[in-house]
């Protein structure tokens, strides 16, 4: 499958009475744009905010980071099964606007989390710190609907909007063209192929209920078996985030989008390694569905004659389970595998990091220390509010002090520890 | 008794009024979140298996005081150890964060509630479709 992206350079965002990019500007219309996210009667109140980086601004609770894109040539529209019919996406060319994102906030549940600071210590954590946001700020009508349903009005909300977004993009002349393909099974062999390691990415995906979803072609990930795709149609949406917890190693959709995993063996294919495929498998709550789950992983490994294998998870606590099962399992192939996670090893760094472990998982990166404490200076501007910050994950009764700053957990900011490897910091 | 060959073991109760009457529920209401892993640890030990994991995903086990597990609701001779190791390990990755403080906020406590709950409905489907457990 080949995919163009073609990228359009966002320099700015700025609120106007019309919709459109001038010279790299994006020019929208908030009172046009917000008209039909007030159509869902759900939600009570929405409005637009621009954070921009450098900015004294502290954004929320975050749900989700949605880049905004739209396809220009080829079957399929960006978020199928979601915003747009079912139908196979990966080919073509899909214009991106690089360099913004839509960002949706406001409280679902009362323990909610995620925080993107624009300027100051934790915007070095969270690489959404460095993009031009434009945020769209829910609340929900307190008719006594289910937080599900809340849920899926702002995962809902937040799509449709950057896909609106992503709709100006169309007609642009792309600054940069970048060119993805995958290979075939016979092309996987052919003579400048062979010789190379056959490598695939095992991309495991949060599936536990309320908080804890995602979908694939708008399936409900914990509802299938492992499967495989084609890593172009990751880059078209194929795959979004239905989850709001655990805000620094939850995969938003901006990072199903923009997959660095992905990128990185796009680099190297035909080079150092020979990029096969794409195996998607899921994180459940019942242990016959890890068992089945990982089984099924390593079954497709199989038929891939694989190497190696690169594994990233999303989440933690029982899904550190489903990623040593995947880990044994493909090592008991004989693939080599790699574990990409991160850790929970207490504020001082000595505790067991994973809550499960294996001689097998002997090549593992990590995102970093989730417990690491932080202090996050008080900001001029909170787009969303801070009334949930005591009570997000990794803030506790009294994480809000009185000047405004913040005493937490790295667990709180958006994306800090992303389990894809697309955190901004490293240790060498 | 249920008929179910399944059963759930909780000090949640959202999940008693939701489930009781169509799935056999164990409830302790006095059970702290650590109380009730080790009570689920007491029910491998006399040769009752885990069907969930007992560890939440992505909720930090520190966080919420609600915990819920489902195990077979028949007894067997021998005690599973692949049960064991996951029971041990949970409450070993609780033991860790013991220190951290517990929020009782009224209306998180509601949340934790209820994605607690979600977590262990999110398992029926899969419960229900399985033969053996």
């Amino acid at each position: 499958m080949k995919l163009e992206l073609g990228y359009i350079d966002i320099k700015g965002i700025r609120f106007d009475d019309y919709n459109a990019i001038e010279d790299g500007v994006l020019v929208v219309d908030p009172d046009e744009l917000v008209k039909p996210v007030l159509e869902d009667e759900l939600i009570k109140s929405a409005h637009f905010e621009i954070a921009t980086p450098g900015e004294s601004i502290r954004i929320t609770p975050v749900k989700d980071v949605i880049e905004p894109r739209v396809k220009v040539e080829g079957p399929g529209e960006i978020f199928p099964g979601m915003i747009a019919k079912v139908d196979t996406v990966g080919s073509g060319r899909t214009h991106v606007m690089r360099g913004m994102a839509v960002v949706t906030a406001g409280p679902i549940v009362g323990f909610q989390e995620g925080i993107i600071d624009m300027t100051g210590p934790g915007a070095d954590y969270t690489p959404f710190s460095q993009l031009h946001n434009l945020v769209l700020v829910m609340e929900m009508e307190d008719s006594g609907a289910s937080a599900h349903e809340y849920e899926k009005a702002a995962r809902m909300a937040g799509l449709a909007t950057a896909v609106r977004v992503g709709e100006l993009a169309r007609e642009l002349e792309p600054d940069e063209i970048e060119v993805f393909e995958t290979p075939t099974i016979a092309q996987s062999y052919s003579d400048e192929l062979k010789d190379l390691p056959r490598v695939a990415y095992v991309m495991m995906l949060q599936s536990q209920g309320l908080l804890h979803d995602t979908y694939v072609y708008g399936v409900d990930v914990k509802r299938t078996l492992t499967t495989m795709l084609s890593a172009t149609e990751v880059m078209d949406g194929a795959i979004v985030s239905g989850n709001c917890v655990s805000a620094c190693d939850k995969n938003t959709t901006y990072h199903h989008l923009n997959n660095p995993v992905i990128q990185d063996l796009f680099k190297q294919h035909g080079k150092t390694l020979n990029f096969v495929g794409t195996i998607i498998t899921n994180e459940n709550v019942y242990l016959a569905d890890k068992l089945r789950s990982s089984d099924w992983t390593a079954k497709l490994a199989g038929f891939l004659s694989l190497d190696a294998a690169i594994v990233s998870q999303e989440g933690f606590g029982n899904p550190d389970t489903d990623l040593i099962l995947n880990c044994k399992k493909l090592e008991a192939q004989g693939i080599k595998t790699v574990i990409i996670t991160d850790e929970y090893a207490g504020q001082d760094g000595k505790s067991q990091s994973l809550a499960d472990a294996d001689p097998a998982a002997d090549a593992v990166v990590t995102g970093g220390n989730a417990n690491q404490p932080i202090v996050l200076p008080p900001m001029d501007c909170v787009i969303g509010t801070l009334d949930y910050v005591d009570k997000i994950a990794g803030g506790h009764d009294g994480s809000l002090r009185p000047d405004g700053s913040i005493e937490a957990e790295l667990q709180v900011i958006t994306g800090a520890t992303n389990e894809m490897g697309f955190n901004r910091l490293s240790a060498r | 008794m249920s008929k179910k060959a399944y059963i759930v073991v909780t000090n949640n109760p959202l999940v008693k009024e939701q489930l009781d009457e169509t799935v056999g529920v164990c409830y302790f209401s006095e059970d702290s979140h650590r109380d009730l892993l080790e009570r689920v640890r007491d029910f491998v030990h006399k040769g009752y298996r885990i069907l969930t994991h007992p560890l939440a995903g992505s909720v930090k086990p520190w966080e919420t005081p609600y915990r819920s597990v489902m195990i077979t609701a028949k007894r067997e001779e021998k005690t599973d150890l692949f049960s064991l190791e996951m029971i041990e390990q949970a409450i070993f990755a609780l033991e860790k964060s013991k220190a951290r403080p517990v929020t009782l906020n009224e209306k998180v406590l509601a949340d934790f509630q209820i994605v607690d709950f979600s977590l262990i409905q999110s398992a029926l489907p899969s419960a229900e479709a399985h033969g053996q457990h």
